[in-house]
């Protein structure tokens, strides 16, 4: 039981000694990465670190919602850890592409044994805490800062907040610590009686009751992670009971399940001067008190018995369930192989897997298909329950349908099983394998907490926007992962530096080097910008694969909120893809098999992944390696090299969004200016031009435009004709090439129309360089209008408007699209920024209907689609559709402002369009686009005037 | 398989002890076995404090549950195959107001009274089977052009006189003692007086649907006696029918008196014989249900026009008269209704809520989240929606008053589309104050 506690200090102290600068990589072999002690028994590793101005960032809020600035900095992470990111940076300012890996030595030497990131256990092993305990273990950590100048100050009563789970402890089989009992097993505060501090009799002091001081505290404890129980501190009491060494051990086990309880401590050193009123309300310091979003906690495995709570209440399941039952001995709940989570709404659901089971059994034989989701009413709750049956086995997923309807329900259930099957190979190997109990708590711990209070996993985490759930829904289940558009010359120079480091020509680092063969062939790669996807080496069905893992673990908004100081991953992973081909070759040419890893590395705002291949060419693996330094070392130069492109990659983000998008506010007149809504009905010269003003300054530069100069004045206005005769040919023909083709283009843009793909290599890099180009003028405030009017002619202002618009007509109707293509697996949409910058009351709303709208048009696109190509785990398609096969479907929407009072107007309204269209030809693409309809459109041209110089 | 594709199975369960009343559908029986163990999933869940509502399966097959009265057990399946009518998501709607329909029906025949509470199953099995004709006609959808029993909207057809007619109708009516009287026409209401259409929607609904019944009997008058499963359900009505001419029905719902005799002989020539030639123009509107002052613009092929106060349809498929060559045929005249229904169901299902505020309780409510889940979700109210398929194009439109679904012709452009509509709905309610 004796605990390091004090070796924080000698460490800190330490690090001034360490030599500073070494730029080679090489040199980094000889010395431990960090993230070294993390790997799992069984090679995986998942290793995340924020940086410095996350957690200052974190801090400054929890200060801010406390109302008190304090000083202290309450470090969340590792002393040695802050002080690597503040000499990297100082490094960096120096030398940008060299030596991150620098402090190597540094971080062996005062790396301290993390808590594994991996899920330890959770409830299972709670006994095992006991074998941590041998290995340093800081209670300093949380706390260095408060116990900074500490002078003996009166004594104070404190009042925290700690979750405890008695639970955790049934299942430990080692008996509970002798001497420490309930207080250390299920608080974590380590308490010496005081016989070994005097002479008295000990009985007799037990029978007084001796005070509760806190000589120690656990690691991994409640008592610790609550961050606020001090050494030294007292424990008076326990939810108001008084409690002494006598009878704490008897309050402590009258807790009867997983609950929140109140300790008053009589502490020396006060927290800071919030800690009096937080007294008087102790909720709401338990609140503001994490300094990390609570995504990040969750992905650093912290307890998530308190979140898991939270939805306790909300009916919602994971089963895996054997249909094949040995009735000669049956066993209670022998038929769950696994399920997740075990609270009292879920209880409900496990009661009844007698329906799942028989309904599975029973409805192939009578309709002649598998059963794929049934609903039931728990009280008032509405559940539809998604079923996946995977040979004798059956996969039962619960969730509640305000959060997740019936038509999308299968695409998530889909999700879920593919990216399992990505994990570990099949749902067998997944579930029956019961080492991976944990693990698979943690997995559904995230599905679940994703889906049902994604609001509550991002609070904390700065400028986090509002996570819709529609919008999650219909973005996650896209077969496609999300494109950011970069200017040719970066987009080029990312895609050297990627396949530079692809070619795995690691200098002499490499085996070739040593005459050895290769660890691991690397597949491709591709490599994420905040949570954009900017460069993809990796075969379509891989890259979703990945991109599907990304997802569940939340690693996208991860690194685009927040500043990730350092993300390592390394497992072993199925694709998809390979494994499907793995058995029936095409004659002639059979793929390699070999087993394959994933290594995910991310710096900052940069996120590479990579796919190797041990066996085929490279060296076979055996048993289940870790992460090899070499590959990691080697993303993370390569993303190092990549740093110098964020600038430009920054200002493609902060450009104005091209095409120009208006807001549907604009729209809405208030109450005061109701003639303007006639005036824009009427599409007046008024607002057009306080339209065209706006999209001109927003436009930033003139010399940006859509199409590139020859284009732009070959697409004149369209006039309704025009689009009719589009309309019929498309409609009668169904397979019209060059649909945006009108009449009046001139051969030139003819020419350039009907061959857009194939000259998309070399023309198309010119257009979109068009498209792209980051002004080199600093644009002014898109929103402040008066300057703009005077120093754009009108005439300059038109034309720039004209060429940045989507839609047609004198004002900008466009509000937001969606645009997949289906071959490369991407889709464009506006980006986050884009659309905070549009802000607005409704528009938020509109995009939250829009992406509900479009979870409707998908599925009814994917309904009358024979399946092929569909990104959830193969099954044979859902039915017939009596329709017939959908290529346009549109629906209109109207929306009033909310809280309208005027009793005598009518509330002003704004009706707009959410159109969905599949075209197969020339390349399958699903176009989802949202514009106001006082323009009729024509869907088939917006989605080619967009996608014109989409590329990879 | 058990099921053939395509084909709806029901099964009528008492829902205390699980026996077996009456299976109906087309297809061969389900074995008792799974007649069982569809019933104990349910009764199993019930007693978990989880009611199961449905089951959908690969290939669209479908199976929905649902308990009447605490008494009595419906259970639908249908199975699905490919491309078979309705094997979609939107089917739900079908079934679900499938089996509402039934359970009210059997309330119409047999009243409430011995339904709620069974004392002899056996007596109530042969009683049943008096419903059975009804039921089939239910289950299987015959009549081309009846929508009613998936609307619940009463399917009219509005006469190019409406007036005379009406004043014939509301005469009868109260010289047979009645404020219930209705002229039907073609299977279509063609005239009612205002109680009737005070009645419950799906009250009126099944009425239209029983006279129909009896009517293709053959029988020029009968007397039947009518439980009313929302206005009367314990206490029996006599619904007295009359053929005007073939295709011409006027029926009435009274008391004791009159008798059939004494209103066929005294009544029915008295108010009817003078307003024949307008029966007969009212009868060469025939399955059109517009009058002929209505114009259709050409390239609408199918429409539907429900009411939303009123709960009143009218719907009609247009024989394609011109047909430029070359062009991929337009679909028959039965895949236009089918195409109707679907794209009804479609747009139900999605974006229009269904608001019989009227005669809904609290129960059905609950029942039919199941459907209305995804159309709450929606922050603004849906207006309009289209779809393109290969066969047609689809319109519907949702106004406070009124909601119209159009099958409109491909070659017509998609931004036409509202044009269209707009201008067929206020065509029509111009013209006949619909």
């Amino acid at each position: 039981m004796a605990l390091a506690m004090f070796e924080e200090h000698a460490q800190t102290e330490e690090h001034g000694d360490t030599e500073s600068t070494t730029s080679s990589f090489s040199s980094s072999d000889d010395l431990e990465p960090e993230w070294l002690d993390d790997i799992q028994k069984n090679g995986e590793l998942f290793y995340l670190e924020l940086s410095e101005g996350e957690e200052e960032a974190a801090l400054a809020q929890a200060a801010a919602n406390q109302g008190v600035v304090s000083t202290n900095h309450v470090r969340f992470s590792e002393k040695e850890v802050e002080i690597i990111t503040e000499q990297n940076k100082k490094q960096r300012c120096g030398s940008r592409t060299k030596g991150e890996p620098t402090l190597k030595k540094l971080a062996r030497i005062l790396r301290r044994k993390r808590r594994p990131s991996q899920r330890r256990g959770g409830g299972k092993d709670g006994g095992k805490d006991g074998s941590t305990l041998s290995q340093p273990a800081s209670i300093l950590k949380n706390q260095p800062s408060q116990r900074q100048g500490v002078t003996v100050q009166p004594q104070q009563l404190k009042e925290v907040c700690v979750y405890l789970n008695p639970k955790r402890l049934g299942g430990s089989s080692t008996p509970l610590c002798d001497r420490g009992g309930l207080l250390e097993a299920l608080l974590g505060v380590v308490h010496r009686p005081a016989w070994n501090r005097g002479q008295e009799d000990p009985t007799a002091a037990a029978r007084q009751g001796e005070r509760l001081t806190v000589h120690g505290l656990i690691p991994n404890s409640p008592a610790i992670k609550c961050g606020q129980i001090l050494i030294g501190d007292v424990l008076v009491a326990v939810d108001d009971v008084d409690v002494t060494s006598e009878n704490i051990e008897r309050v402590l086990s009258c807790i009867p399940g997983p609950t929140q309880v109140r300790l008053t401590m009589e502490t020396v050193a006060p927290m800071d001067r919030s800690s009096t009123t937080d007294s008087s309300s102790p909720r709401t310091k338990t609140k503001a008190s994490p300094p990390v979003s609570q995504l990040v906690r969750l992905l650093w495995g912290e307890d998530t018995a308190e979140l898991q709570m939270s939805i306790g209440h909300i009916p919602h399941i994971v089963m895996y369930l054997s249909l094949k039952l040995d009735s000669a001995s049956p066993q209670e709940e022998e038929e769950i192989l696994y399920q997740y989570p075990v609270s009292e709404a879920s209880r409900q659901l496990k009661g009844v897997r007698g329906i799942f089971l028989t309904l599975c059994d029973m409805l192939e034989n009578v309709t002649g298909g598998q059963i794929i989701s049934s609903s039931l009413l728990l009280g008032k709750h509405l559940v539809h329950v998604g079923y996946w049956k995977e040979s004798n086995n059956l996969l039962v997923i619960g969730l509640p349908a305000e959060r997740v309807p019936l038509l999308c329900l299968q695409t998530v259930v889909g999700d879920v099983v593919r990216t399992l099957k990505v994990m570990y190979g099949s749902l067998d190997s997944a579930f029956c394998t019961v080492d991976h109990a944990p693990r698979l708590d943690h997995f559904f711990c995230l599905f679940f907490q994703q889906l049902i209070q994604p609001s509550r996993l991002r609070e904390g985490s700065s400028a986090a926007p509002l996570p819709d759930v529609s919008g999650t829904l219909f973005l996650d289940g896209l077969p496609a992962v999300r494109w950011l558009t970069l200017p040719p010359e970066i987009k080029l120079e990312v895609d050297t530096v990627l396949s530079d480091f692809e070619s795995s020509d690691f200098g002499e680092m490499s085996e070739d080097f040593f005459g050895l063969r290769r660890l691991y062939v690397i597949l491709g790669s591709c490599l994420f910008y905040k949570s954009y996807l900017i460069a993809n080496h990796l075969p379509k069905e891989d890259l979703l694969d990945i991109c599907l893992y990304c997802q569940h673990y939340c690693l996208l908004p991860l690194a685009s909120e927040q500043r990730v100081g350092q993300l390592v991953i390394w497992r072993e992973v199925f694709p998809q893809q390979r494994a499907a081909n793995g058995g029936s070759s095409v004659p002639g040419y059979g793929q390699a098999q070999g087993r394959h890893f994933l290594l995910i590395v991310g710096l900052r705002h940069f996120m590479q992944c990579v796919l190797l291949e041990a066996g085929g060419c490279a060296s076979p693996a055996l048993g289940s390696p870790g992460p090899d330094c070499v590959y990691v070392d080697q993303v993370k130069a390569t993303l190092l090299q990549l740093e110098v492109l964020e600038a430009g990659i920054e200002e493609r983000l902060n450009a104005p969004p091209a095409p120009c998008l208006s807001c549907a506010d604009w729209f809405l007149p208030a109450a005061t200016a109701r003639d303007r809504l006639d005036s824009l009905a009427s599409s007046s010269p008024v607002f057009s031009k306080l339209a065209g003003a706006v999209k001109g300054s927003s436009s930033g530069s003139r010399g940006r435009n859509l199409f590139g100069e020859k284009s732009r004045r070959s697409s004149p206005q369209r006039s309704l004709s025009d689009s009719g005769s589009e309309g019929q040919m498309d409609a009668g023909s169904g397979s019209s090439v060059a649909p945006g083709l009108s009449p009046h283009s001139t051969p030139d843009s003819a020419r350039k129309l009907g061959g857009r793909r194939d000259s998309l290599g070399s023309d198309g890099s010119g257009g979109s360089g068009g498209l792209m180009k980051v002004p080199r003028m600093k644009h002014p405030n898109p929103f402040y209008l008066g300057t703009l009017k005077k120093t754009l002619t009108e005439r300059e202002t038109e034309e720039m408007y004209n060429t940045m618009k989507l839609t047609s007509g004198v004002e900008n109707t466009l509000f937001h699209y969606v645009l997949m293509e289906t071959v490369q697996g991407i889709f464009i949409a506006p980006t986050h920024r884009e659309v905070a910058q549009l802000s607005g009351s409704i528009h938020p709303q509109l995009i939250r209907n829009f992406h509900h709208c479009c979870l409707s048009i998908r599925a009814a696109f994917q309904q009358s689609l024979p399946a092929r190509g569909r990104r959830a785990a193969d099954r044979p398609h859902s039915g017939g559709w009596g329709l017939g096969p959908v290529k346009e479907h549109g629906v209109l929407f109207q929306c009033k402002p909310e809280n309208w009072t005027d009793q005598r107007k009518p509330a002003p309204t704004m009706t707009y369009w959410v159109i969905g269209r599949m075209l197969l030809e020339p390349v399958p693409q699903e176009f989802y686009v949202c514009f106001h309809d006082s323009v009729a459109e024509v869907p088939v041209e917006m989605a080619f005037r967009l996608s014109f110089g989409l590329a990879l | 398989m058990m099921l053939q594709d395509g084909s709806t199975q029901l099964l009528c369960l008492t829902a205390s002890s699980g026996v077996p009343l009456f299976s109906r559908g087309t297809s061969k029986q389900l074995p008792f076995s799974v007649i069982g163990s569809l019933n104990g999933v349910h009764m199993f869940g019930g007693g978990q404090g989880t009611v199961l509502s449905c089951c959908e399966t690969e290939g669209g097959g479908k199976v929905i549950w649902r308990v009447f009265q605490d008494s009595v057990m419906l259970i639908a399946v249908s199975g699905g195959g490919q491309g078979g009518p309705g094997s979609s998501k939107e089917e739900v709607v079908r079934l679900q107001r499938l089996l509402e329909n039934v359970w009210n029906c059997m309330v119409l025949v047999l009243g409430q009274d011995e339904l709620a509470n069974v004392r002899n199953v056996e007596r109530l099995k042969r009683d049943l089977r008096s419903c059975f004709s009804l039921i089939d006609q239910l289950l299987e959808d015959r009549q081309e052009g009846i929508l009613g029993s998936l609307t619940h909207c009463a399917d009219c057809l509005l006469p190019p006189n409406p007036t005379l007619v009406q004043q014939a109708v509301d005469g009868f009516a109260q010289a047979a003692d009645s404020e219930f009287g209705c002229l039907i026409v073609h299977g279509r209401i063609a005239a009612a007086t205002e109680k009737w259409w005070r009645l419950a929607p799906q009250e009126v609904v099944l009425l239209s649907a029983l006279i129909r019944f009896l009517s293709a009997s053959g029988s020029t008058s009968c007397d039947y006696p009518v439980f009313l499963p929302h206005g009367s359900p314990t206490v029996a009505h006599r619904l007295l029918r009359f053929q005007l001419l073939p295709g011409a029905d006027v029926c009435v719902l009274c008391g004791p008196t009159p008798s059939l005799h004494k209103a066929e002989t005294g009544l029915v020539c008295r108010f009817w014989s003078p307003v024949v030639e307008t029966l007969r123009e009212c009868l060469t509107v025939g399955e059109r249900c517009l009058p002929g002052s209505v114009s259709l613009r050409p390239d609408v092929m199918a429409l539907l026009l429900i009411n939303r106060e009123t709960r009143r349809s009218v719907s009609c498929v247009k024989t394609s008269t011109h047909h430029p060559p070359g062009d991929p045929p337009l679909p028959s005249k039965s895949r236009c209704w089918e195409l109707l229904k679907l794209f009804y169901m479609f747009s139900m299902s999605r974006y229009f809520a269904q608001e019989e505020t009227l005669c809904v309780s609290q129960e059905e409510r609950t029942q039919r989240g199941t459907t209305e889940d995804f159309v709450l979700g929606f922050s603004h109210q849906p207006q309009q929606c289209y779809l393109v398929t290969e066969e047609c194009k689809s319109y519907g439109l949702q106004t406070p008053q009124h909601q119209l679904f159009l099958l409109i012709v491909p070659s017509v452009p998609t931004f036409a589309l509202r044009t269209v509509a707009t201008q067929t709905l206020s065509d029509i309610v111009s013209v006949t104050g619909f």
